[in-house]
């Protein structure tokens, strides 16, 4: 009796354990499944859902937000998708988001995802549709890359073409690979451009340095252009210099009047310059000058060895040697 | 009771007829069980007593199985996903094999084996004994004691079995996977959850209700239809299994049918 409530007991706690395992089971399940929170349901209508599967599931910004519930065709050949979208998160998802078909990995399941929207809509509510965008189709994306394919061929045809020509020295860059003057001459031009580029460089720096300079406190450029005083000065000086202008316009004038007076013979300047006769009668008397001048010092050399005036003579000499 | 059919009575060749005769007395046995299964007297003690026979005593080595399970399988489906770098994809490829089909298969496979034979050579060593006679002339019921008793416990024992396993599996798998993706255990479990769905775990637990009734079933069936003395208890006990294990995966093959066709609506 004892063995058989023992029995009994253990089967209990066995049956227990397995009911504690399935009931857990089902419950983390249903929470990651977000079968047991509240939900609305909103649709969209695709031209093609690419294998699209109910329980599929609906992700919103990367979080998963909901599971397809349905798929049924609608009108012609379209097929309209309703998803079951927790409470919580409608709050993001605006009426005017757009509802597209992706993939959870390169090769993971199909999966809505829900993106876009403007803030000032409203949030979506039960029974609403988001536009459908349409996935990027395979079938088209293999025919571009068919197409790539193509180019990619006709370029490296052409490239082939190129690189002959260019192996052959013919056009410039062939001419230039295998032509040595023609290299040379390359190689000289590049020097130059070398050379220019480095005095760019230097007369650069010295203009760096020219403007740091200028812009240097106390310097006159700057003062000129930042202090006011200067500048105010400047203008004084500048005004100032106009006046002296004047007055150096003036005084050409009457340089000019004078010089005008001197080419004419009535005034004695005049005459002096341009009356040859004059001149001639001047010359003359400064000739007799000259010789009268002459006889007066050899007279009064004459007079120094004079009796009468040869102590003065000597008085002043001897004042001249002390 | 199914009989050798006469030369006499030959009608479409004796295996042929003792095929179709052993067809019919299965259909009878199980029809007595579905009208003895609801009336009283009910055998609650008998009951128990199986359960803890074939769910208590079956649980070591049905742990051991599941875990050991758990880790060959993924360490052997490591290299396939590694080979196009999804090795985070085991949680999800373990998950979904171990609920959907090893779990239920591994344990009513084990179950068959320990517990089919078990009630099979009870069951047919009692026959050969003529205890079931003598229960019969002392105004017990044999078949609602005996039959009745082991078929509920087996069916509602392994399901029960199946979510240990389902659990043990998943943990050997964990280990696994912790230890070479370095992958904690709540990612794990959150990855394993996120592979599966409802009609996975309902149709997990619906056809380990089958499995653990054919157990049942064939271990009573060939012990309570067993003949020629101990020989025949032998027989009884290794038939139960084969034909237990054989009819197990022709429950497999139906019931991934119908939850294909479940799957698609």
């Amino acid at each position: 009796m004892r063995n058989d409530n023992k029995k009994s007991v253990t089967v209990g706690i066995f049956v227990l354990i397995g009911i504690i395992i399935l009931v857990t089971g089902i419950l983390t399940l249903g929470a990651q499944q977000k079968a047991f929170v509240k939900s609305i349901r909103v649709f969209a209508v695709f031209d093609d859902v690419g294998g699209l599967q109910t329980g599929n599931n609906v992700w919103f910004s990367g979080v998963k937000i909901g599971t397809v519930k349905k798929i049924n065709f609608y009108g012609d050949s379209q097929v309209e998708i309703e998803m079951n979208i927790e409470s919580a998160a409608k709050e993001y998802i605006k009426k005017n988001s757009k509802a597209t078909i992706s993939s959870d990995g390169l090769i993971g399941n199909k999966i809505i995802v829900i993106y876009g929207g403007a803030e000032e809509v409203p949030a979506v509510e039960d029974g609403d549709r988001l536009t459908a965008e349409m996935p990027l189709d395979t079938d088209k994306m293999m025919e571009t890359l068919q197409e790539n394919n193509n180019n990619l061929v006709s370029i490296t045809e052409d490239l082939k073409v190129l690189t002959h020509k260019i192996a052959n020295g013919e056009g410039i860059i062939g001419a230039v690979l295998t032509d040595s003057t023609l290299a040379q001459e390359f190689r000289q031009m590049m020097g130059n451009l070398q050379r220019t580029a480095i005095n760019s460089s230097r007369m650069t720096s010295e203009l760096a340095d020219f403007s740091d300079k200028l812009n240097q406190k106390g310097g006159l450029m700057d003062d000129l252009i930042n202090d006011t005083t200067v500048f105010a000065s400047l203008r004084n000086t500048v005004s100032a210099l106009e006046a002296t202008g004047a007055k150096v316009d003036s005084a050409a004038a009457n340089f000019n009047e004078a010089s005008e007076g001197l080419t004419r013979e009535d005034n004695t300047l005049g005459m002096l310059l341009n009356d040859e006769q004059f001149a001639e009668y001047l010359k003359s008397t400064m000739g007799n000058l000259d010789t009268g001048t002459v006889r007066m010092n050899e007279t009064l050399e004459a007079m120094r060895y004079h009796w009468l005036f040869r102590g003065a003579f000597r008085k002043r000499d001897k004042a001249n040697r002390e | 009771m199914a009989g050798e059919p006469n030369k006499k009575d030959k009608v479409l060749g004796k295996r042929i007829d003792k095929f179709f005769m052993g067809l019919e007395n299965a259909y009878k046995f199980v029809k007595r069980f579905f009208q003895e299964v609801w009336f009283p007297p009910y055998e609650f003690k008998e009951v128990i007593r199986q359960c803890y026979q074939i769910g208590w005593n079956s649980l070591p080595l049905i742990s051991l199985t599941g875990f050991i399970v758990g880790v060959v399988f993924t360490n052997q489906s490591r290299p396939s996903l590694a080979e196009f770098g999804a090795t985070s994809w085991l949680p999800a490829l373990i998950s979904i094999a171990v609920v959907r089909a090893m779990g239920p298969l591994v344990t009513a496979l084990i179950a068959a084996g320990k517990v089919g034979s078990s009630i099979g050579a009870e069951i047919g060593s009692m026959k050969v004994t003529e205890q079931i006679d003598a229960m019969e002339v002392s105004a017990t019921n044999p078949f609602k004691f005996l039959v009745v008793s082991r078929v509920l416990a087996s069916t509602f024992m392994i399901p029960i079995l199946v979510l240990y396993t389902d659990f043990v599996a998943l943990l050997g798998a964990f280990v696994n996977v912790h230890f070479n993706e370095l992958v904690s255990l709540s990612t794990f479990f959150v990855q394993v959850f996120d592979a599966i769905s409802f009609l996975d775990i309902t149709s997990s637990m619906i056809k380990s209700l089958f499995f653990g009734f054919t157990i049942g079933m064939v271990g009573c069936y060939k012990g309570y239809n067993s003949t020629k003395g101990t020989e025949g208890v032998g027989k009884a006990a290794n038939s139960a299994v084969v034909m237990a294990m054989f009819l197990i995966f022709i429950e497999e093959l139906l019931s991934l049918q119908v939850t294909n066709f479940f799957r698609q609506l």
